[in-house]
């Protein structure tokens, strides 16, 4: 609905036709970046994956435009920027900065964050970042997906350098990156579409400032972002106040304490007050930070609890997304607890783990609050899988990197969706003609998961099962994945879906069930079994549409065992 | 005297268009479209369009149809029952899809659609490895099973596609063949008949759009046909998506190659009036009720893109995955926003004034129609700014309610922004601008082009109205009204050579590979492309076969496709190709790598029939020229006198200096001060600032 604009207590400060033209020319430039990486990427993994976020920046460091990427990057992509901002007063047109820092609002290691500024006549406009998952960063593991117990064990870390000085790569930084990382051919393709990405941003931003001038564009680029706040506030004031709180088991760290045989569950508590225009949520009751790489750095938790609450408050997508957005919001979190982690607690899993789970729980928390603007819980993993070796067919090293989709959470009038990205997330699956062209595997199977969707009025939506078979050389794997023991929660009534399982068969026929989370080697002829979890229903099964059920049962995705069982419905 | 006939149905009419060869006269019919039987407004229209011109059916040398058909199907769920057979362990691909979902936020978006429901998708054990070698031989006994399910569940078509079935189309071919044996009445679709490529899901996609429309299209184009026979006309052809015609054995073949049959027409019209005019570089620009269409022709050649989805919610940025089903054929490239006369005027809660994606369609229409619509559209702003007439349009049929059209522009717009009327509708107009800029700017400035040196050729109902300013937001020195723009793309298919494509998947290392290998696979593909050719008796001198090649970084994702040079296939030729790609990535991203390994994909080859050249035409006569007058805002002048040329009346070399109007029966032009307009000989209005 049209709104006046004055109800907000404030007005433009640009005239309104051309806000509008500058801001979406600003989107479509963050939107060509991530066009220009794909295109030009050479990793599965970002060229038809798609494992990164592209954004245009202000000089300092706040996120104006965010291309539609993956929204677990909304939280820290700012903070990785003003790290390069803090480290380089003396940035310079030419100049390229690189960094993967989690302490310095990195995310996790093999997220590298590739920054540009962009200068018109001389005069600083703002920056591009692009942050792009490379499937290897080094460390012990293929993948640098190990359960480690230190950051130090995770792979290369670098601060915010100085990559490329007047246009040009510095050969001794290249040197030390492309000297720890696998597959170094791979990855210099992938730093180069990185560059070519900001270069796009420069041109456009450059564009903007030759048609408007540089004060205009500066000008826009601050409001853009009062224009963001603006909306947000406005939407927070459309729910109801109060106060709710949300405490959730995880299956744990990888890492098995000494004189322990599995690995032991942890909590994290939030508790939300939402009051007029601004929310706050804060974690203290979390348990302090593991051994293992579940720790999350503040910000990768804001962003799990940011995407969760733009979800929920604005579900048309109305707001666009960037700084601005995030002001009537606060996270906070003891230090040195799981989702305020200290150094050198070691991250990697945290990254997507971590932030699934809170907007999951974000969205538990809110339903006391504004139930009909939730969705129960979704998979609530990224379901990471990695395998490494030797390709037997070339000779040459080779590093896979994907992450298995399950259930999108039931909503209070919908069922919920099969086998798609839900909240932080936006991966795509790699095809698999393109994954056995690449890498010595054979995918087995790929198909959704019967009776995998919570029960409910409406059903959660199923998960996945995905296997690959390991061929003529044993590989090193890694498995990353939550949910295998606490499964995704219904609401309202709804039951929950299905758990994640991770299964390794091996030729002998034997089997065994794999850990949520580490590295193990997957011998030849090994089969690797993910199953990703299905997400929760909302409202009682019994209040479920017959003739919905029915449609289902004759397509499978329930079978007429569970139809019996969970619905109580012997017709079918 | 030999007449073409092109016939576009549009949502509210269906064109005719009638060219003569010779003298490029160009006559139209324009009939009410019938939407229950779209062949009913053809065969009305085509029989209108002889009786108005006395011609003989047989001085018709070429028939030729662009049809929404495809697209409306897979828009309202009307295809076929069709059922899907996989590979044991991936009947689940046509839902699986890429995993990603179409919208970041939105809590209530629906789930992706998916072709064929899980209770009519069947899977047989076999399996081909990426080296295109047996791993499991296809168990031959699971046939007669599937065979009976599928008759059991009365589908009427079936897609197979089998896991790398383009490196070894044996276990397809197989269970193809043995199922139309057992099931004579279902229509089988195999993925290496339709699109050998890379890429299971899109593969399967394609071939599964192809099981879903084939019948109806089949059922369609057969009553068609014909009807038209009847009349005494020739053979029916169909625009396919790439911009050729295809014959009705092509479109039943690969229906998919039919999805953007309509939006295609125009480009290829906008190419043909370039081609005359003596311009290699035009953007065509299409603004009708609900969208806008950009494509751009450079060098003369119109761009085609290999990614696209057809049934989903139309959008400019192609790049998320949508919510309609991937289809892997060369689709003209084309950029849509919703923008057109219809589309809404309205303020978010951010203060910001949009327009669109909301159109009023073509009911309740714009308020000033008069027809009950109560929100502010563009044509609404266009009305109160004088751009459109303020009392009526379409020579008189339609009256207009300017009162309606200012009332629901200061309701919605004016007075929550604290403006005056006209100003609110200049700002609408200048976002519906600014929104077209934004497809216009996705082909060209985003493609490497500089619009700066094209010239903007702009047809549809609203085309001419906007074009002098986006030309002005884009830098764009030049703006070209064809004749009869308000049904240019009917004339665009009477333009349209006869062309058929075909690729195969050629793995290899493009440095290195054996010319031999190469001018193999494409030798199999002119075979084909020759025997078309043939069928369709097009005469050798008219006779082309460009042959393209995807190649890309060995380790890259995505190709860019580069012509293979004419001749002999040889080392020296290949080389000519990695050269034009590592010009081509420069191009497009900015950066190339000439050390690196280019890997060859897939090997194109376009079969081609070229007709005789036609001069489109359409001149005036001074004996009906009329000069009016009316206010017309203009953000130089505000408003200000402006006069209004009656198109029909202006003769070749007159000159018309901006604050002017120019009206015709279908379509309006404006021309902005300091611009010039200039009729040429043909009939073609030229703009360009003074």
């Amino acid at each position: 609905m049209p709104v006046d604009s004055v109800i907000f207590g404030r007005r433009l400060r640009t005239d309104p036709a051309r806000f509008e033209v500058v801001k979406n020319a600003l989107a479509s430039a963050a939107e060509e970046m991530k066009i220009v990486l794909a295109k030009t990427a050479y990793s599965p993994l970002l060229k038809v994956a798609g494992d990164y976020s592209c954004g245009i920046f202000d000089i300092a460091g706040n996120m104006v435009a965010q291309g539609p990427d993956l929204p677990i990057h909304l939280g820290s992509m700012p903070d990785a920027v003003r790290a390069v901002v803090r480290a380089f007063p003396d940035a310079a047109p030419g100049d390229v900065f690189i960094h993967n820092d989690p302490y310095q609002g990195g995310s996790h290691l093999p997220d590298v964050n590739v920054v540009a500024p962009a200068y018109f006549k001389g005069r600083l406009l703002g920056f591009g970042c692009v942050r792009a998952h490379w499937p290897d960063i080094g460390s012990a593991t293929p993948g640098s997906y190990g359960a480690v117990t230190e950051i130090y064990g995770e792979g290369l870390r670098l601060p915010p350098v100085r990559l490329y000085r007047a246009g040009q790569p510095d050969p001794g930084i290249e040197a030390i990156i492309f000297a720890n990382v696998r597959t170094p051919t791979e990855r210099l393709g992938d730093l180069r579409a990185q560059v070519a990405a900001n270069r796009r941003s420069e041109a456009r931003l450059c564009a903007l400032a030759e048609k408007y001038g540089a004060d205009e564009l500066l000008g826009i680029m601050d409001e853009v972002q009062d224009y963001s706040e603006t909306m947000m506030r406005a939407a927070l004031r459309g729910i109801p106040d109060g106060e709710a709180s949300f405490r959730d088991i995880f299956d744990g760290d990888g890492v098995i304490a000494p004189g322990e045989t599995e690995d032991r569950t942890f909590a994290v508590e939030l508790r939300i007050v939402k009051s007029g225009d601004s929310i706050s949520v804060d974690f203290t009751g979390s348990d302090p930070q593991v051994a293992g790489p579940m720790n999350a750095p503040l910000t990768v938790t804001a962003s799990g609890v940011f995407c969760a609450l733009k979800m929920i408050v604005d579900p048309k997508s109305l707001i666009p997304p960037n700084s601005g957005c995030w002001r009537p919001v606060s996270v906070t979190a003891p230090e040195g607890c799981v989702v305020n982690a200290r150094l050198p607690a070691p991250v990697v899993y945290a990254n997507h783990e971590m932030s699934h789970r809170i907007a999951d729980m974000v969205m538990a928390a809110m339903f006391r609050i504004t139930p009909t603007t939730v969705m129960a819980g979704s998979q609530g993993t990224s379901a990471v899988v990695t395998f490494g070796g030797t390709d037997y067919r070339s000779g040459e090293r080779f590093v896979s990197y994907e992450s298995v989709k399950g259930g999108f959470g039931a909503r209070p009038v919908k069922d919920g969706i099969n086998a798609v990205a839900s909240t932080i997330s936006n991966m795509m699956n790699t095809p698999i003609e393109i994954l056995e062209m690449s890498f010595p595997l054979r995918v087995e199977e790929y198909a959704i998961v019967p009776d995998s969707g919570g029960p409910g009025t409406w059903r959660g939506g199923l998960g996945v099962r995905r296997t690959w078979r390991v061929l003529e050389r044993d590989a090193h794997a890694a498995v990353c994945c939550e949910r295998t023991v606490t499964p995704p929660f219904g609401l309202a009534g709804g039951s929950p879906g299905a758990a994640a399982t991770l299964t390794l068969r091996h030729p002998d026929g034997s089997a065994r069930r794999l850990t949520s989370k580490g590295a193990f080697v997957a011998p030849a002829g090994s089969v690797l079994v993910v199953e990703a979890p299905g997400s929760g229903g909302y409202g009682p099964p019994s209040g479920r549409n017959r003739a919905a059920l029915a449609e289902d049962v004759v397509d499978g995705y329930v079978t007429a065992e569970a139809a019996r069982r969970d619905y109580e419905d012997d017709t079918v | 005297m030999a007449w073409r006939i092109g016939i576009d149905i549009g949502g509210t009419f269906t064109d005719v268009a009638l060219v003569e060869e010779t003298s490029g006269r160009i006559a139209i019919a324009k009939v009410l479209t019938t939407p229950n039987d779209f062949g009913q407004a053809v065969i009305g229209g085509i029989r209108q369009g002889l009786r108005q011109n006395g011609i003989d059916p047989a001085d018709v040398s070429l028939l030729s149809h662009a049809t929404t058909v495809v697209t409306n199907a897979l828009l309202e769920n009307k295809g076929a029952r069709a059922g899907f057979v996989a590979t044991k362990g991936f009947r689940d691909l046509l839902e699986l899809r890429r995993s990603s979902r179409s919208d970041l936020y939105d809590l209530f978006q629906d789930a992706p659609a998916v072709l064929v429901p899980r209770r009519w998708r069947y899977e047989i054990t076999e399996r081909i490895d990426a080296q295109g070698e047996v791993v499991t031989p296809l168990d031959e006994s699971e046939i007669e099973g599937i065979a009976a399910a599928i008759s059991d569940a009365g589908l009427e078509t079936i897609a197979i596609s089998l896991m790398f079935s383009f490196l070894n189309d044996s276990h397809e071919r197989r269970l193809g063949a043995r199922l139309r044996k057992l099931l004579p009445g279902v229509t089988v679709y195999l993925s290496c008949d339709v699109l050998p490529e890379i890429r299971e899901f899109e593969r399967a996609s394609t071939t599964a759009v192809c099981a879903s429309v084939g019948p109806l299209l089949a059922g369609y184009l057969d009553r068609l046909q014909r009807t038209t026979a009847s009349l005494g006309l020739p053979d029916l052809h169909v625009m396919g998506s790439s911009g050729g015609v295809i014959d009705i054995a092509e479109a039943l073949r690969m229906p998919a190659a039919v999805v953007e049959s309509g939006p295609a027409a125009g480009v290829i019209a906008a190419g043909l009036a370039g081609r005359q005019l003596g311009l290699s570089d035009v953007i065509s620009f299409d603004m009708g009720g609900t969208t806008a269409k950009a494509s751009v022709i450079a060098g003369g050649e119109i761009a085609v893109t290999a990614e696209y989805e057809v049934g989903g919610s139309g959008s400019a940025k192609r790049w998320q995955n949508g919510t309609g089903h991937p289809i892997r054929v060369p689709v003209i490239d084309l950029a849509e926003v919703s923008a057109g006369g219809g589309s809404i005027a309205w303020v978010d809660p951010g203060g910001s004034l949009r327009v669109g994606p909301h159109s009023a369609g073509a009911a309740p229409g714009p308020a000033g129609y008069g027809a009950g619509g109560v929100r502010p559209t563009v044509t609404d702003a266009d009305l109160v700014l004088g751009y459109l007439d303020r009392e009526s349009l379409l020579g008189g049929a339609l009256v207009v309610d300017l009162a309606a059209a200012e009332r629901a522009i200061e309701t919605d717009v004016a007075r929550p922004l604290g403006l005056t009327v006209p100003e609110a509708a200049a700002r609408i107009a200048e976002i519906v601008n600014a929104n077209m800029a934004e497809a216009l700017r996705i082909v060209s400035i985003e493609r490497g082009h500089d619009a700066r040196s094209f010239s903007l050729i702009a047809f549809g109902g609203a085309g001419p109205v906007h074009a002098a300013a986006l030309a002005e937001e884009l830098q764009i020195p030049e703006v070209i009204i064809p004749p009869i723009p308000g049904a240019f793309s009917a004339l665009g298919l009477v333009a349209s050579d006869l062309k058929r494509d075909y690729v195969r998947t050629l793995y290899a290392d493009l440095g290195s590979v054996d010319p031999a290998r190469v001018a193999e696979a494409f030798a199999l593909m002119e075979q084909s492309g020759r025997a078309m050719l043939d069928t369709a008796q097009v005469p050798e001198e008219r006779r082309a076969m460009p042959r393209l090649m995807d190649v890309r970084y060995r380790r890259q994702a995505y190709e860019l496709t580069v012509p293979l040079p004419d001749g002999r296939v040889t080392r020296a030729s290949l080389d000519a190709a990695m050269a034009a790609f590592h010009a081509k990535h420069e191009l497009t991203y900015g950066h190339a790598n000439r050390a690196e390994a280019v890997q060859l994909v897939n090997l194109r080859l376009t079969a081609i029939g070229r007709l005789p050249g036609l001069l489109l035409a359409q001149r005036g006569d001074a004996g009906v020229a009329r000069i009016r007058r009316r206010d017309v805002w203009f953000p130089a002048t505000g408003f200000v006198a402006t006069p209004v040329h009656w198109r029909p009346g202006l003769v070749e070399g007159e000159t018309i200096s901006g604050p002017a109007i120019v009206e015709a029966l279908d379509s309006t032009v404006v021309i902005p001060p300091g611009w010039t307009a200039r009729i040429d000989g043909t009939g073609f209005i030229r703009m360009s600032r003074s």
